[in-house]
């Protein structure tokens, strides 16, 4: 034992000059894990426009995914969408529905305050949910409010879930929310300051506050970033594969779908296998890897295998001959033409290849950034995690509602299996309205001193869990 | 058209034409001169084209040269020569280099000439590029086609191969400037000239193919025939295009083939050259000419009037000294103030109409003593006759009493009723001489010609139709003459006398015809007979007094009637001819105004 | 169907609202989670989704000869794969499939063991001469994945998985005695779990009460007492069972006991943060303040404790009763000492990251001869965060909380020190 320690002492005196090196050492390759800190400003840009900060807004549509990462750091909803996309208790504890599922009762937690001090009560969420979702029948019923609906709604506690569905307090024109944070100062388009709320009943955001400059190009944002004005930005899919000059990239699941659809149903027999043949002719992993720098998955689903499990089933791999074949014999009478958001540069080439594998399979299709093409190369983010809400959102966003989809679904007492889900994309698939063709991961820079970032699946910031270690980035 | 207008005319067209002549020469000097300067300009600019083309592809070639001797390149070289052909981290490479270097089109391809990276065409990894010359990189810059996601361009390329060292795949880097209306517009134009491109895709006339960066809003397809015409012929051409209806819009457009590698036509280089200053210059001549023609004819004008002047006057004065001659002013003289032949002309014609005048004196000093004699003649003839049996009748006288003076009485009686016959007779013929010497003048009323015709006729039918004569034939044809002034008895004398002349020159039968006719100022009537006629001789010594080709009558007849017709300033012609008959015309005015003034006269 | 068996439906988790099927799914969970902790050596039943997905092909092909590929795109392992090719191939011939070669094959089925984010996916595509294929699906819920796969590569340190659930665990405590007892505290309760037959079986929970609302980033400590059972410290928050085997809270700033010393050392925590204020009772020597920090450990020497603050700045302090000694270093903000007996006696762990865009942690020893630590061995890495860790009371072995984000779930180990001989 004596011997040991002497041997220990030996190898201790030896290696202790190496210390200093090693930890410093260590120091570059480590970081260390700590608890997260209190205090500081967090810095973050959004590109898309956000006009309101109210999340029933619905006519917003291209500034969705940024009103769905600001709403929740002002507001809550009933419910969350935990890890597995499965509800769980937000500002409401317990639900229970009656055997339609067109009757749901849901307990609220007792004892939340909105920002300015006023209780939330039943009253308020029933109001605020009306404004949400007209069609619903919303009364509150003690501590309880119940949600009635026409048909059933099997999904309704992870519909709630949604940032639209956000518990707002309107008291003449101003909106108040439970959220961790309270709006400082609001300049409608351009910035937006969150301050901290020490009551915030799931406990106090680490940061002090939060400063959110609006309306920024990612280009733009990055260039901010780089000279460390700023502490998060989003990035656009090509530039998440490289390296970030002075922070990380922090990536989410793929969520995020990138599709061709068109801006008219299937006229003719002839169109439709002219839209088939145009999905089998596209090479989706040559987008993916050298465009987008793997930046999705090639996708041949409306959803994502890691929401849906069968997303695999859907053709995905090019096959030009087979285009060829199918649309064989067919006259097309004129060029379709491919209309992309000009402000993307990726959108461009995107598009551009779409049409350079359209017409390797003969299909004639010019890209055309003008207004009202025949066809359109779309980003839509799915909103939930629960796939029968998100595969619903995307057939609402896309208007892809067929009768019989809509008949499959209102029968539906339960959650639907993911057979009933499959059956119903296929469905919606069948309507040639639609190409997938990538899901995208949503791609965050962040600053070394940022942490506890984590991406909430609906595109929300968890911003409350984030902290900003002492040190200079 | 007189003398001085011939003169005006033929001055003013002399100064036009001189005008025109130099006008047209000034004219085609010009655009002779113009043509040389134009073509030595577009001959300037091509060269400089050429130049500047040249300049371009050097630079261009020194850049791709760069680029291929870039890290970038030979990593990208590197990366596949190993064989993952991953497209991905190289995506985006051709765009930034290219900016960097300030090229449109900027492309790497491996050895088989797919697309690594594009700048152009950045979805086109993958695909392969034919149109590469691999096989024998050409050292200089080229033409080439470029295939473009929103259509084709034309644009100056050069290729370099990338240096990475052995045991590598080949890599080629090819870049080039997109021949635009940067391009274009780089080139130092002269005034009026511009510089146009079209880029040739093989599929026929397109005006988005034209890069004119004069931005001029012309109708392109106005070229259209032209360029197809330049590409199909494949050689320089000329032409001059009308762009609007206004000359001064026209252009003298010059194009130029420029072939690609291929040797097809790549496109072409068209020079155009404003036609205005021409046009303006032309203008200029034009209006230069016009004025100094305007101002020539009139100077001319003036001139030529004034000399037209000078030369006429005296010819004038000729002229109307020649018209009053010709009224029977034969002592007219022209008094002409200039020297030369004028002068001597009018000399002459002073000189003439004395000559004339002294020919006229000297003949009326004959005809009178012709007439004299004449007068005298019949006068004595006439005389004679009745004395001859006045002697008879004295001498019988004479010899009856003499010798049977019982008889005597009855011879006496006899002989006195002789006599008292030849004294009246004698009587007679001086009194007719008398008369003719003592006619009145005509008294005018209104009458009708047709009326005193008919009133002849109805007095002579008788003696026509005489048994004592052979027969003559009268026929009347009447024209209605209308109203004239005269006076009835004198013209009814005329009448009858014409009448009984014919009458008389018919012994033989014939026919006797009366014509009137109506002229717009006057009436004329003619006898016509079918008696034997008259020689010329006779017709001339006609209407002279005392003449007579018949054996009986005065001859006083005709002088009568050429006496009345001509104091109602009427003519009286005679046409005949040997055994043609005789035609006598009276021309007489309708002197309606004598009428009036005779009515006032009267009123007076 | 399912509605009419089961009118109601409830969400899973409702401590307010208990009814049957709550505890139905309480008990399911448990079973899962004792499933996941034997998971290598148990075998779950794939028979029932077998025989549903059998009796789709069937329905669609009719008996025959047919051709069977079998693709695993889940998280399944080979061997289960292989286990549920074998199940399908019977369950199929029972039906009267013959699996045959492809080309004698009336026809083709291709299955995929697929997942999504709560249930494994098996699809089968039916091809069957030139018409489009047709798709069969069924679904069946997600067991946690285990762990397996990961061994320690280290022979220092020892980790032994106590209990995972979904929700955050704060604390845990390992009794040895007959039968085994363990003590789980998260932000509602103190679990207690009793080992019978192999499995950890619950016992009791106990409810924690709290009128503010818990901080965000909540920590607590559970410390098993000799007079008592237990005590648990939250922010604000003191329960204790002395009073019986119930628990009572009540609001409190006690001060929460550091590591395992003597003497024992106490500091006050901060009630709405998650650190320590630096306050320390009865000290470290004269000295009764330090920085605020996140976690302390002692090293016990021969005549003095030397004592490792975590601070809040990043920073180490060192402290002996009369200094503060303060230090740079790349250590996380968890630490605690460990008596192994090897090398100098007591070890440091300390977490660390594994780098900058990774969520998973690491934890590395030290040894601290002197006043310079001094890294031992290779980090062992964990497949999460480290939310926790905390010294057993007998001071041989600390427990550590891991946060698994890629399945949603907490986990709490024991980490003993082996030595390397």
């Amino acid at each position: 034992m004596k011997r040991t320690s002497l041997l220990w002492l030996a190898i201790n005196s030896l290696a202790l000059a190496g210390l200093a090196v090693a930890s410093l050492m260590i120091t570059t390759v480590a970081r260390a894990a700590t608890r997260p800190h209190y205090g500081g400003v967090l810095r973050l840009a959004i590109a898309g426009p956000v006009p309101s900060l109210d999340p029933a807004d619905a006519t917003n549509v291209s500034g969705q995914t940024a009103i769905q990462r600001i709403a929740p750091l002002l507001f809550n909803t009933l419910t969350t969408l935990d890890e597995r996309g499965e509800a769980q208790p937000s500002l409401a504890l317990a639900w229970k529905s009656d055997f339609s599922s067109q009757r749901w009762e849901l307990q609220l937690r007792p004892g939340i305050t909105f920002s300015d001090g006023t209780l939330l009560t039943a009253n308020a969420v029933a109001a605020s949910l009306r404004v949400a979702n007209p069609r619903w029948n919303v009364s509150p019923q003690g501590d309880s409010v119940i949600i009635q609906s026409d048909a059933a709604t099997p999904e309704l506690p992870a519909e709630l879930a949604l940032s639209s569905n956000s518990i707002v307090l309107r008291e003449g024109g101003k909106l108040i929310g439970s959220g961790p944070f309270t709006a400082a100062q609001w300049g409608p388009g351009k910035s937006l300051v969150l301050s901290a709320r020490d009551d915030y009943w799931a406990g106090r955001p680490f940061v002090d506050s939060v400063e959110i400059a609006i309306g920024r190009s990612p280009r733009d944002q990055m260039l901010s970033f780089e000279l460390g004005r700023l502490d998060g930005v989003e990035l656009a899919a090509e530039q998440a594969s490289g390296a970030v000059a002075g922070g990380r990239v922090v990536n989410s699941a793929p969520d995020e779908l990138l599709a061709i659809v068109f801006s008219r149903g299937v006229q003719s027999p002839e169109e439709g296998r002219l839209r088939q043949a145009l999905g089998l002719a596209i090479d989706r992993n040559l987008l993916n890897t050298v465009v987008l720098h793997s930046a999705g998955e090639p996708a041949g689903g409306l959803l994502p295998n890691w929401m849906t499990g069968y997303e695999f089933l859907f053709p995905r791999s090019p096959d030009s001959q087979r285009a060829r074949q199918i649309h064989e014999g067919i006259n097309q009478s004129s060029a379709w033409s491919l209309g992309y958001d000009q402000t993307d540069p990726a959108a461009r080439v995107i598009a551009e290849r779409i049409v350079l594998n359209a017409q390797d399979a003969g299909i004639n299709i010019r890209p055309n950034p003008a207004a009202s093409p025949d066809a359109q190369l779309v980003r839509i983010r799915l909103v939930s995690r629960d796939a029968q809400v998100a595969l619903s959102h995307l057939a609402l966003m896309l208007n892809l509602a067929t009768p019989g989809s809509q008949r499959a679904s209102s029968q539906m007492t339960s959650s639907p299996s993911t057979a009933d889900l499959y059956a119903v994309e296929n469905t919606f698939l069948q309507t040639q309205c639609v190409i997938p063709l990538l899901h995208l991961r949503t791609s965050v820079a962040l600053a070394r001193n940022v942490h506890g970032w984590s991406e909430a699946q609906d595109g929300s910031w968890n911003l409350p869990n984030v902290w900003l270690s002492p040190e200079k980035p | 058209m007189t003398f001085r207008r011939k003169l005006l005319v033929i001055f003013a067209l002399t100064v036009f034409i001189s005008v025109a002549t130099v006008a047209i020469i000034v004219s085609v000097l010009a655009r002779r001169a113009f043509e040389k300067a134009d073509d030595e300009r577009t001959a300037a600019l091509v060269a400089q084209f050429q130049h500047e083309f040249n300049r371009r592809g050097e630079e261009i070639t020194a850049r791709v040269a760069a680029i291929a001797a870039s890290d970038a390149a030979t990593r990208i070289s590197y990366a596949f020569s190993r064989g993952d052909k991953d497209y991905a981290p190289f995506l985006g490479d051709a765009r930034t280099i290219a900016d960097n270097q300030q090229l449109d089109f900027l492309e790497f391809v491996d050895g088989q000439g797919t697309i690594i990276s594009s700048a152009q065409w950045p979805a086109k990894f993958g695909y392969p590029d034919a149109s590469l010359p691999l096989s024998q990189p050409p050292q200089n810059a080229f033409l080439k086609k470029e295939d473009l996601p929103d259509g084709e361009a034309l644009g100056l390329f050069s290729i370099r191969r990338v240096e990475a060292g052995e045991g590598h795949d080949e890599a080629y880097v090819v870049g080039g400037s997109r021949l635009d209306k940067q391009f274009i517009s780089g080139l130092e134009l002269p005034a009026g000239m511009r510089a146009m491109f079209y880029e040739n895709f093989n599929r026929g006339f397109s005006p988005q193919s034209l890069i004119d960066p004069s931005g001029s809003s012309q109708d392109p397809q106005k070229i259209a025939s032209f360029v197809q015409h330049v590409l199909e012929q494949k050689q320089e051409s000329t032409t001059l295009i009308h762009w609007t209806s206004n000359p001064a819009e026209d252009e003298t457009l010059h194009a130029i083939p420029l072939r690609g590698l291929d040797n097809q036509i790549a496109g072409l280089l068209l020079v155009g050259s404003s036609r205005r200053q021409y046009v303006e210059l032309r203008q200029q001549i034009r209006s230069a000419t016009l004025f100094a023609g305007g101002a020539g004819l009139l100077l001319a004008i003036l001139l030529s009037g004034w000399a037209a002047a000078r030369v006429t006057r005296p010819v004038e004065q000729l002229a109307q000294a020649a018209r009053e001659v010709a009224l029977g002013n034969w002592d007219t003289r022209v008094n002409v103030h200039s020297s030369g032949e004028i002068a001597e002309l009018a000399d002459t014609f002073n000189h003439m109409t004395h000559e004339l005048l002294e020919q006229r004196e000297h003949l009326v000093r004959v005809e009178r003593i012709a007439a004299w004699k004449e007068l005298a003649r019949r006068l004595a003839h006439e005389l004679k006759n009745p004395l001859f049996p006045l002697q008879l009748t004295v001498e019988n006288l004479v010899r009856a009493r003499q010798q049977t003076p019982e008889q005597f009485d009855e011879i006496f009686h006899e002989s006195s009723t002789t006599l008292l016959a030849e004294i009246a007779n004698l009587k007679a013929i001086i009194s007719r001489f008398s008369e003719f010497s003592r006619m009145p003048q005509p008294q005018f009323h209104s009458l009708q010609i047709n009326d005193l015709v008919r009133d002849v006729v109805k007095l002579v039918r008788a003696q026509l139709q005489g048994p004592d004569r052979a027969a003559i034939e009268c026929t009347m044809q009447l024209a209605d003459t209308g109203e004239i002034a005269g006076d009835p008895e004198l013209l009814h004398r005329v009448l009858s006398n014409l009448v009984l002349n014919a009458m008389d020159a018919m012994p033989q039968a014939g026919r006797l015809t009366l014509l009137t006719h109506a002229q717009e100022n006057s009436v004329s009537v003619e006898v016509q007979d079918t008696g034997t006629g008259l020689t010329p001789e006779e017709c001339a010594r006609l209407f002279t007094p005392y003449y007579t080709s018949k054996g009986h009558g005065t001859g006083l007849g005709l002088a009568i009637v050429q006496s009345i017709v001509s104091d109602h300033g009427g003519t009286v012609s005679v046409r005949s001819g040997p055994a043609q008959g005789t035609t006598f015309t009276v021309v007489l005015p309708r002197n309606l105004d004598k009428l009036r003034e005779q009515r006032n006269e009267n009123q007076v | 169907m399912r509605g009419k068996m089961q009118p109601t439906v409830y969400n899973s988790r409702n401590p307010r609202m208990p009814s049957r099927p709550i505890r139905r799914s309480l008990l399911f969970s448990f079973l899962l989670i004792i499933v996941s902790g034997w998971a290598a050596a148990q075998t779950p039943n794939w028979h029932v989704p077998e025989q549903q997905l059998a009796d789709k092909i069937s329905a669609v092909t009719g008996p025959g000869a047919i051709s069977l590929e079998l693709a695993n795109r889940s998280s399944l392992t080979r061997t289960q794969a292989e286990e549920i090719h074998r199940g399908l191939l019977q369950e199929l011939s029972s039906l009267g499939l013959r699996s045959v070669a492809p080309e004698e094959a009336a026809a083709t089925i291709n299955i995929s063991l697929s997942e999504n984010l709560r249930e494994y996916v098996w699809t089968a595509e039916i091809s069957q001469g030139k018409n489009e294929p047709a798709v069969v699906i069924v679904s069946l819920p997600r067991t946690s994945a285990t762990d397996s796969g990961h061994a320690t590569p280290s022979i220092i340190l020892r980790r032994t998985l106590l209990w995972s659930q979904p929700g955050r665990i704060l604390d845990a405590a390992l009794l040895n005695g007959t039968p085994q007892r363990l003590f789980v505290l998260d932000a509602n309760s103190v679990t207690i779990y009793q080992m019978l037959a192999g499995r950890w079986q619950p016992q009791q929970a106990l409810a924690i009460s709290h009128s503010r609302p818990w901080p965000r980033d909540l920590r607590g400590r559970l410390v098993l007492r000799k007079d008592h059972l237990l005590d648990a410290y939250l922010p604000g928050v003191f329960c204790t069972t002395a009073a019986g085997i119930s628990l009572t809270c009540h609001e409190s700033d006690d001060p929460w006991p550091l590591g395992v010393a003597d003497p024992p050392l106490n500091a006050f925590f901060a009630s709405s943060r998650n650190f320590f204020t630096g306050a320390l009772t009865p000290g470290v020597g004269k000295q009764t303040s330090a920085p605020a920090f996140f976690a302390a450990a002692p090293l016990p020497r021969d005549r003095y404790t030397l004592w490792l603050f975590t601070t809040t700045d990043g920073q180490l302090h060192l402290l002996d009763g009369f200094t503060d000694q303060s230090a740079a270093t790349d250590w996380g903000s968890e630490i605690a000492s460990v008596h192994s007996g090897c090398g100098s006696g007591w070890q440091v762990l300390a977490t660390a990251q594994d780098s900058d865009d990774s969520k998973n942690d690491s934890l590395r020893i030290f040894e601290v001869p002197d006043r310079e630590p001094f890294l031992i061995g290779q980090p062992t890495e964990f497949r999460g965060e480290i939310t926790a860790l905390w010294p057993q009371t007998d001071g041989a072995s600390a427990v550590a909380v891991l946060h698994d984000s890629s399945k949603g779930e907490y986990e709490a180990y024991q980490l003993t020190l082996a030595c390397d001989q």
